[in-house]
């Protein structure tokens, strides 16, 4: 019995736990192990049944400390103390998977109303798209200016400046202010202001008087607060008449300024084909 | 192992077949199936990855495995029998270390995985225009 005692103590050794061969430090270790274990939440929640044979155990062992059966007391108070240590490892393994299992669900909402926003946000950007482009529209409209190849163009007519003047009338003002507004509001667009007369006059008198018609359109957009560099002008004279200079009606129509504003994000605005006359 | 069986372990192998057949050729049931449980216990711990998540527990485990077969075979019932619940109690400590290590590993790479989702929701929840 004394070499088998030896042999269990070697083996204790090895297993190289807390526990010593001595059987009252067998005991006492196994009472700490299990102490605790009932003391740790997750045990109690997810290995109830290893603790319980711990103490099933560590109860045998006392019961032989209390008889002095001294050689009955280590088997079962090592067992105690193990049992105990695998209560609280599988309790630990549990705790941790059981957290996984309620993250994938939290993951899993996460990821669904991700999506849910991804599809919300690409209708908001197809909405604003939408609404953007009607806002253009409903712009475009108010400034009654036509769409053409070189882009939205805006005809000032003979009307808003006084006779053979280069001044602006007061008739002009509201068409000014919208105008300017517009560019405002796309400053991204560049501007092509040319003016145009009829043939009555010289060409050298017509293209001064175009050009500073032109001119003068920019300064009042560049009072409205428009950049002067988008703003570029040109005087034409009598070219590019748009109704026969043969009619006083069609004069008047000839005598005009068009405003052209080219398309978004700083498109150049194409040169004007050959004059026609 | 021993060979040496004697009519009365022989019968008594009869009658408790699957101990016996699990330990064979051992003249005692109640330590054979012991160590049965400690070898199958070792085994599922060694599957687990057990000699690298705990490798002393996993050493100690064999090593009373090995003691326990030899006493048997030297008909030493008691330091048999009880060197085989050790071992069995150590594979299965051995073995829990290793999956409590692979659970652990694994909650804390879900909880990055999910912080980081979080994160991405609370910023894609922000809105884009």
């Amino acid at each position: 019995m004394k070499t088998l005692w030896k042999g269990m103590g070697l083996s204790l050794l090895l297993g190289a736990c807390a526990t010593t061969p001595a059987p009252n430090a067998t005991l006492e270790s196994a009472r700490a192990v299990v102490q605790t274990a009932e003391a740790d939440p997750n045990v109690s929640k997810y290995d109830p049944l290893d603790l319980q044979a711990a103490k099933r155990d560590l109860e045998i062992a006392e019961a032989a400390a209390a008889h002095r059966d001294v050689a009955a007391v280590t088997q079962p108070a090592y067992l105690a103390a193990q049992t105990a240590r695998l209560a609280q490892l599988r309790a630990s393994a549990k705790a941790d998977d059981a957290r996984v299992a309620a993250g994938q669900a939290e993951r899993d909402r996460i990821q669904l109303t991700a999506r849910a926003h991804e599809a919300d946000n690409a209708k908001m950007a197809r909405d604003q798209e939408a609404q953007k482009a009607a806002r253009l529209q409903e712009e475009i409209d108010a400034l009654k200016a036509k769409p053409t190849d070189r882009g939205l163009v805006l005809t000032l007519g003979d009307v808003l400046f006084d006779t053979g003047k280069a001044e602006l009338n007061a008739g002009a003002t509201r068409k000014l202010d919208q105008l300017a507004q517009f560019l405002t509001e796309h400053g991204d667009r560049l501007v092509q202001i040319d003016g145009f007369t009829d043939s009555v006059g010289t060409d050298s008198y017509n293209l001064d008087l175009s050009q500073r018609r032109a001119d003068a359109v920019r300064s009042a957009l560049q009072g409205r607060g428009v950049e002067s560099a988008r703003i570029a002008t040109q005087g034409y004279g009598k070219a590019f008449a748009v109704a026969s200079n043969a009619e006083s009606s069609g004069r008047q129509l000839n005598r005009r300024v068009e405003v052209t504003i080219g398309g978004e994000n700083g498109t150049p605005i194409a040169a004007r084909g050959r004059p026609s006359s | 192992m021993n060979l040496q069986l004697s009519n009365w372990s022989a019968r008594l192998a009869v009658l408790t077949g699957a101990a016996i057949l699990l330990s064979a050729c051992a003249d005692n049931p109640a330590a054979d199936e012991k160590i049965a449980v400690a070898k199958a216990s070792l085994q599922r711990a060694e599957q687990a990855g057990a000699p690298q998540a705990a490798p002393v527990e996993h050493a100690a485990a064999r090593d009373k495995l090995a003691r326990a077969e030899k006493a048997n075979a030297d008909h030493n019932l008691t330091p048999a029998t009880e060197l085989a619940e050790q071992a069995n109690i150590d594979a299965q400590v051995a073995e829990a270390t290793a999956q409590q290590q692979r659970a652990h590993k694994a909650a804390a790479e879900f909880d990055a995985s999910l912080e980081a989702l979080r994160q991405e929701s609370v910023r894609s929840s922000q809105p884009t225009h």
